[in-house]
């Protein structure tokens, strides 16, 4: 029952597991938005860094212009002040040109657009249309402005763009300073060779035409570029940048990947820890179960169980056992020999019986006596075997204990009422007795009372003889010496005396019953034959209750033959000498015992006369134990019965004691 | 005659004895089973005839009574009696049952299927003879009959018709015309009636049949 309720309670998930597996489930998403965050932060950071740079190069590009047209501007004044001669003034400009490398060339015109002065040799027609019309521009609107960028040289690869410084004074236009960068060499000079080595920066121009580049490292790969104005007058330049790096890999990160390891590492060992935990409990449950199974089994035994430790400490008790000793598991587990429960009486054959050590025995139960906590003896049958491990090493023995006071309380019973029931026979023995003795009785006093009146009658009529008197008076003596006898062997029976034995020949006893022997034989037309060994030994015997035995074993032989024809009726005593014991076969050659009556012959009351009480073989037999003899029957080989009974004689050498005595 | 039957040889030395002192004759016999050999009675159920009974039993003419004792090994004194009835013998030879101690029942039993009578041991010896006396009597008055009848049975039936008319004091002649025969029959019929009936005259036989 216990066990069944254990099964039925086992739930999908424990309590305890609920918190591990939502951390797990909760940790799951994060490990996937780890590396992609991660990603996007190194993407934006990258970015940032681009844009940041980017802005660096466009402010170093602006300011490195805003400087050159502040010089432009300086030298400018001076031309239009004209307080310098012409020849300082060159000077200056091509110590301008010096000290920067990102002018290509710077030209002094004048009012009407001639050359003042060239730091190359030029020709006003050699700038670029776009050059010529920025220069009208500013001049048009006072104020500087860059021109287009514009390809010069034979291939066009050397990009300038021209810086248009018109110079003006009280008088109108002066003329202008013409500087033209070399876009190339201001991303020299600007872009630092650590932002060079990792980016493409180039210079376009409102057409997406690229006019400059630098590009250290390689080219870019587009995934991380920015673009600034370089918001110059006259002209629109963006400055782009193109990093060469490419776009940061979603687990390129150690650590991410390190994590996710270590998370997929941990997801797969919490499974795998479930999986165990979830295997162990179903074999802990199947296990329990199993327990439980054995305990009640051991429980419900009626059989007490132990086991004893090869050096005979108790190591287990069931229940049973003790119950049957009384005292609790914990007083008796861990006992040594002697035990509690070990009666004082019974100690000397426990030991002996219990093996504290030895070779394993065959099962072999033996009886002995426990004593209760109580003091109440317990009879009970042990059963001991070797405990053998796996390996078939013996580590204790194993016994088994059986209660058996019921049993012996019964066996108790049932002798008692046999007693019981042996002495009721005998008291109807003596009903028995008296009915006989009252029969024995009548015939000596009835025949005596007969010839009393016969010789009354005769005296009366006077025809009395002398003869005749003297014949019936010892008749009546006869009688009454019998009546006298009669009573006398029955008070020796019923006062239950020890009967008076006597050392003598069985002879001797068999001549007092011939007679009547005879007598009965001749009654029943039997033929009568005995066969009495001569010498037999001695015997110790009471004759009075032997001769009943002859007398009543050969009056059922002789009824026995009734049904015969008359010349077939013969009886036969035979004594004989046999080891230690006179045997005496009474044989007749009757009908014979039926099996059913064989079995039941010497219970008590059992008879198949109408007026027999069913003692008579009964108290031939205790006779015959009485002297130590038996008394046995079985049939005769030529038909009828053999009623046989020994007696053992008394040995030579008592016999001579005896008559020395 | 008394006819002992026990098994105990004392007591019919006894009863011997008492008879001999009433001048009576008598046998022994010591048992059941021994009576009815000598008496040539068989232990069977069928009933013989009487004729048969008569020729066969040697009765004596003074009278038989069967002194018996009932405890007796073999056959019983009362299974031997129930036979001697069977054969309806018990009239002729009446039983006297001596009983011991407890088997008065079975005596009385006996006494309600005929027996004579019983004595229970020990007894009246004068008594039980004045018993056997009258039992003796019984016996003789019942032999006595048997011989009427036995005589009765050779008549024919012509015969018995012209018995039973003679008794009743019918002339010869009277006879004759009733019957339808001639006197000279009825003379002859009447002569062989006497013969058979071992009378001389019409005067004694109807003095034997009363």
């Amino acid at each position: 029952m216990e066990n069944s309720e254990y099964i039925n309670r086992r739930p999908f998930l424990k309590q305890h597991w609920v918190l591990p597996i939502l951390l797990a489930i909760l940790l799951l998403p994060i490990l996937i938005l780890l590396p992609w965050r991660t990603q996007k932060i190194e993407f934006e950071d990258h970015q940032e860094q681009l844009i940041e740079d980017t802005l660096w190069v466009e402010q170093g590009i602006r300011s490195l212009l805003v400087r050159d047209e502040d010089y432009l501007r300086s030298v400018g004044e001076d031309i239009v002040a004209n307080k310098l001669p012409a020849e300082q003034i060159k000077n200056r400009i091509a110590t301008l040109l010096q000290n920067h490398p990102e002018f290509h060339r710077l030209v002094w015109l004048d009012a009407a657009d001639r050359i003042v002065y060239s730091t190359s040799p030029f020709s006003f027609n050699e700038f670029s249309p776009a050059s010529q019309q920025s220069i009208a521009q500013a001049r048009s609107n006072v104020l500087p402005q860059y021109s287009q960028p514009f390809g010069f040289g034979a291939d066009k690869s050397l990009v300038l763009m021209d810086y248009h410084l018109p110079l003006f004074n009280d008088q109108g236009y002066r003329g202008s300073i013409v500087a033209s960068y070399g876009l190339s060499a201001i991303l020299e000079k600007i872009v630092p060779w650590w932002f060079a080595k990792d980016n493409e920066v180039s210079i376009v121009d409102i057409d997406d035409q690229v006019v400059a580049l630098r590009a250290d490292g390689g080219r870019g790969h587009n995934v991380f570029t920015h673009s600034k104005s370089l918001d110059l007058p006259g002209v629109n330049l963006m400055l782009k940048t193109n990093s060469i790096k490419n776009s940061p890999r979603l687990l390129s990160n150690l650590l991410v990947t390190t994590v996710l390891v270590l998370g997929t590492g941990l997801s797969w060992s919490l499974w795998a820890l479930w999986r165990d935990i979830l295997r162990r409990q179903a074999a802990e449950t199947a296990l329990r179960s199993q327990i439980a199974f054995r305990k009640a089994m051991e429980n419900s035994l009626v059989t007490g169980l132990r086991v004893r430790s090869m050096d005979g400490r108790l190591l287990y008790v069931n229940s049973a056992f003790c119950e049957m000793v009384g005292y609790t598991e914990k007083q008796l587990v861990g006992q040594k020999i002697p035990f509690s429960f070990w009666t004082l009486e019974a100690y000397e054959t426990i030991s002996v019986r219990t093996p504290v050590k030895g070779t394993v025995n065959p099962i072999s139960g033996f009886e002995t006596m426990y004593q209760h906590a109580s003091g109440r003896r317990v009879p009970v049958l042990v059963y001991e075997s070797a405990l053998l491990d796996e390996n078939g090493i013996q580590t204790g023995w194993m016994g088994s204990i059986l209660d058996i006071s019921e049993r012996k309380r019964t066996e108790q019973v049932l002798r008692l009422h046999e007693d019981k029931l042996q002495r009721s026979a005998r008291l109807s023995t003596m009903g028995e007795l008296a009915s006989v003795m009252a029969h024995e009785l009548n015939q000596p006093l009835t025949a005596i009372s007969t010839y009393a009146s016969a010789i009354l009658n005769m005296k009366h009529s006077d025809r009395l003889e002398q003869d005749d008197l003297e014949q019936v008076l010892k008749q009546m003596q006869k009688q009454a010496l019998r009546a006298g006898q009669i009573i006398r062997s029955v008070h020796d029976f019923v006062v239950k005396r020890e009967p008076t034995r006597t050392q003598m020949q069985f002879r001797e006893i068999f001549k007092n019953v011939l007679p009547l022997i005879e007598m009965q034989a001749k009654t029943y037309l039997v033929n009568l034959k005995t066969d009495i060994a001569d010498p037999l030994p001695d015997l110790m015997v009471d004759p009075i209750s032997l001769e009943q035995v002859i007398l009543n074993l050969t009056r059922n032989a002789l009824q026995a033959m009734q049904a015969l024809t008359q010349h077939n009726r013969e009886i036969r005593i035979v004594a004989s000498q046999l080891a230690g014991m006179v045997k005496v076969d009474i044989i007749d050659n009757g009908i014979g015992i039926p099996a059913e009556v064989a079995e039941r012959l010497f219970s008590p009351f059992f008879s198949t006369k109408s007026e027999g009480m069913g003692m008579g073989l009964n108290i031939c037999r205790t006779i015959i134990e009485f002297h130590g003899g038996q008394l046995t029957h079985h049939p005769n080989p030529t038909g009828g019965t053999i009623f046989t009974f020994t007696i053992p004689y008394v040995a030579v050498a008592e016999q001579e004691s005896v008559l020395a005595g | 005659m008394l006819h002992i039957v026990d098994d105990e040889v004392d007591i019919q030395s006894a009863i011997k004895w008492m008879a001999k002192s009433r001048k009576m004759k008598c046998a022994t016999y010591s048992s059941g089973n021994e009576f009815l050999e000598i008496f040539q009675i068989p232990q069977t159920d069928e009933p013989i005839s009487v004729p048969k009974m008569e020729s066969a039993i040697n009765f004596d003419p003074g009278g038989d009574c069967v002194l018996m004792d009932v405890r007796m090994p073999g056959l019983s004194g009362i299974a031997t009696y129930d036979i001697i009835a069977n054969k309806k013998l018990h009239k002729r030879l009446p039983v006297i049952f001596i009983t011991g101690h407890g088997e008065l029942s079975m005596a009385v039993d006996a006494i309600k299927r005929g027996a004579f009578d019983f004595f229970e041991k020990p007894f009246d010896d004068n008594h039980l003879f004045d018993r056997i006396q009258a039992a003796l009597s019984h016996s003789r008055k019942e032999g006595d009959l048997a011989v009427i009848y036995r005589r009765l049975d050779k008549l024919t039936m012509r015969e018995r018709e012209i018995l039973n008319l003679i008794l009743v004091g019918k002339m010869n002649k009277v006879i004759a015309d009733k019957l339808g025969i001639s006197m000279r029959t009825v003379e002859v019929h009447r002569a062989n009636i006497l013969e058979k009936m071992e009378v001389k005259s019409a005067i004694e036989l109807a003095g034997l049949i009363k």
